[in-house]
Order: C-alpha cells, then sequence, then structure tokens
C-alpha cells in the first residue's frame, strides 16, 4: 500500500499494487510534468521504485493565473 | 534516471530538455534559464529598480528569489484582493516569505481603496477573473510609475505564455497579438514589464520553489473555478507530453514570425492613448476601464441600499 497526500486539493488517498512514481501518476491521471512526486522531502524522477508503506507528496503544478 | 551534469541520482526529469537534474544540479539549471532570458531580452541590469509582483504563488514567490540571489534590486508588491478565506492566506505566505529573506515589500489593499473583488463578483456581470486582471495590472503599473521603479517583473511562466497566446489566436486578437511577449518596453504612462520566468515551465518552478523550500499559496482562487486559462494548461500539457519542446517552440516562432506582423497591424489601426480624466492612467477612452467599473460597482450597491 502506498499513502499519497495530493495537494492543492488536501486529499489524502491509499493505492495498491503500486511499484513506482510513474505507476502513481497513471493512476492519477497526470503527466509526468504536470504534478511533482515526493518522498520524505526528496524529489523522485518517475522511474523511481516505490516501497510498500511509502507516504508521497503529489504536488499539482498547474495555476490558474 | 542520473543527472545530466553530474551522474548522480537525479530528482527531477526534463522531458522537453532531454535532460534530469539531482537536487544540487537543478537550480543552476533555473538560474541559467533566468539569466538566459534576462540578457537575450534586455529585460533589466543590476542597476534597475524591479518592482516584482508577488501572489504568493509559486511562480512570483521563486522570481523574487532568484533575482535576489542573482543581487538585482527587488522590491515585492503584493494585492490584498479581500476575497475572505483566500487572500489573508496568500497574504501571510507573502509576508512571511519577505520577512524570512530579508526583502522589501509593499502591499496594497483593495478594500482599503473601496473595491475589494467580492464586490467586482457582486455587482459587475463581467467575469471576475478579467475584471480582476484588470484590476491588478493597473495598480502593479501605477504604483511602479508612481514609485519611479525602472521595470515591473511578473512571474508568469511558459504554460501561462502559450495559454494566453493560444487563447489570443483562438480569436485572433490583433491588439493583443501585437503585443504578448516576454517585454513590453516602457511608454507614456506605462513601466517596462518582464517576464523573466517566460523560458521555464510551471513543472520547472514548481522544482525550483520545493527544493528552495519556499512556502507557497497553492490554495486555488475560490473564484477561479473553469477559466478557461486552466483547460487551455491542460490541453497544452497533452501536446508537449506527446511532443517535448513543443510549448517554447510555439512561443518562440510566435515570437520571430507572427508577433512582428500583427504589430504592423496594430501600429496602423491602434487606438491613441491619453491620460484617464478619473487617474490619470493611459486609455483609449476618456475614463479608463478600472475608473469605470469602480464607479459602476458604486452606483449598484448605491441601487441596492
Amino acid at each position: 500500500m502506498i499513502f499519497v497526500n495530493l495537494e492543492p486539493d488536501g486529499k489524502r488517498i491509499e493505492l495498491s499494487d503500486i511499484r513506482t512514481v510513474q505507476a502513481v501518476l497513471n493512476r492519477l491521471q497526470l503527466r509526468s510534468t504536470m504534478a511533482l512526486v515526493a518522498r520524505g522531502g526528496e524529489l523522485l524522477t518517475p522511474d523511481r521504485k516505490l516501497s510498500h508503506g511509502d507516504e508521497l507528496l503529489v504536488r499539482k503544478v498547474t495555476s490558474a493565473g | 534516471m542520473k543527472c545530466t551534469r553530474c551522474r548522480k541520482t537525479a530528482h527531477v526529469a526534463l522531458p522537453s530538455h532531454h535532460s534530469g537534474f539531482c537536487a544540487d544540479c537543478y537550480p543552476l539549471f533555473f538560474t541559467k534559464q533566468v539569466e538566459t532570458a534576462i540578457r537575450r531580452e534586455k529585460m533589466f541590469t543590476r542597476e534597475d529598480r524591479i518592482l516584482v509582483a508577488l501572489s504568493g504563488g509559486k511562480d512570483s514567490l521563486a522570481l523574487m528569489l532568484e533575482l535576489k540571489l542573482q543581487g538585482y534590486d527587488v522590491t515585492g508588491l503584493h494585492i490584498d484582493l479581500g476575497i475572505p478565506n483566500s487572500s489573508e492566506k496568500a497574504r501571510k505566505k507573502v509576508e512571511d516569505f519577505c520577512a524570512l529573506h530579508d526583502l522589501p515589500l509593499r502591499v496594497f489593499e483593495m478594500a482599503a481603496w473601496g473595491l475589494p473583488i467580492p464586490d467586482v463578483k457582486k455587482h459587475i456581470k463581467r467575469p471576475v477573473c478579467a475584471v480582476c486582471g484588470k484590476m491588478k495590472r493597473h495598480h502593479f503599473n501605477r504604483i511602479a510609475v508612481e514609485e519611479g521603479f525602472d521595470v515591473l517583473a511578473t512571474g508568469h511562466n511558459l504554460d501561462d505564455e502559450v495559454a494566453r497566446l493560444f487563447a489570443n489566436t483562438l480569436r485572433w486578437d490583433t491588439a493583443y497579438l501585437s503585443d504578448q511577449g516576454p517585454v513590453l518596453p516602457a511608454s507614456e504612462g506605462f513601466v517596462r514589464k518582464v517576464k523573466p520566468l517566460f523560458r521555464l515551465s510551471e513543472f520547472e518552478t514548481a522544482n525550483y520553489a520545493f527544493l528552495k523550500g519556499i512556502e507557497i499559496h497553492s490554495d486555488p482562487c475560490p473564484y477561479a473555478s473553469g477559466a478557461s486559462f486552466t483547460s487551455h494548461k491542460e490541453l497544452w500539457g497533452e501536446l508537449e507530453h506527446r511532443s517535448p519542446g513543443q510549448k517554447l517552440q510555439f512561443y518562440q516562432s510566435f515570437l520571430k514570425n507572427g508577433k512582428p506582423a500583427f504589430a504592423h497591424m496594430e501600429k496602423e489601426s491602434g487606438a491613441e492613448l491619453a491620460p484617464c480624466t478619473e487617474c490619470g492612467s493611459p486609455t483609449s477612452a476618456e475614463i479608463c476601464s478600472v475608473c469605470r467599473i469602480k464607479a459602476a460597482v458604486a452606483e449598484s450597491k448605491a441601487q441596492a441600499e
């Protein structure tokens, strides 16, 4: 299980059967340049592997301005 | 993925540049892009006094910090829009950021000026985002001129510019297409306006802000839902994914091949500007649109009471 904190939505979701950052982005229907992904304060590129219990920040970058 | 520069583990992947960077090298990439923008477009020098428009979002705060780190003379300007449960949060982020980095800041309050944005939304039938943008541009320019700044810098990034160009193109709006670009030269009543982040995408700016530990105001504006710019950005995000580099190519090709033609057309048919009889700001009408909106809100409020 992977835990994802979504910004700016302020939601927290759980994802199962996920092994890479790219898979998280696919599950959330986000392109890799539409959100940044971090684990423990470290930014992750889409190819990085994830472990069971990882807690991620997914911050969408599009502003309305 | 390895860092293109030092071969350590990359933290940011940039498909449009066919590269990736680690946390240490990424800010160097960002700095280089901003330096290139300033140098190639002759935006300003270290002798210029620069007023930086600060919304509290990632782009404006990243721009302010980067310009300070590059040794420029910067002062921040935040406009408090007076929107409940939103404006006070944005203002706090800006004030905290400027205090932390020892940056000078001006705050202009729309409510104290007599026109908080909720009043605009309530009393004016036009889309509030368009009117709010017009108000902000008016005050950014007015304050820059009145306080003797050489240049006004905004945090508009490549995605903002491409979305705006796309919207202007969909309407074939020759007036806007004639002067859209990273630099708008000073003219009578108008300070020079520059966009030093125009070579960088929102994703690239967001990564810089994250790595620099900038606390940003990321809540969406409560009035902005469904804004067309957001959907245009999503369309362009998909295009960029399929063809990395497309956004910068579209924008730079417009600057080189499209803009001069529109500027030529507008020179022949564009409206003459004169000072607004109410506030003195340049306008093609007797009274500028900002003063007309302010009067319309006052009239509507008086009728409602």
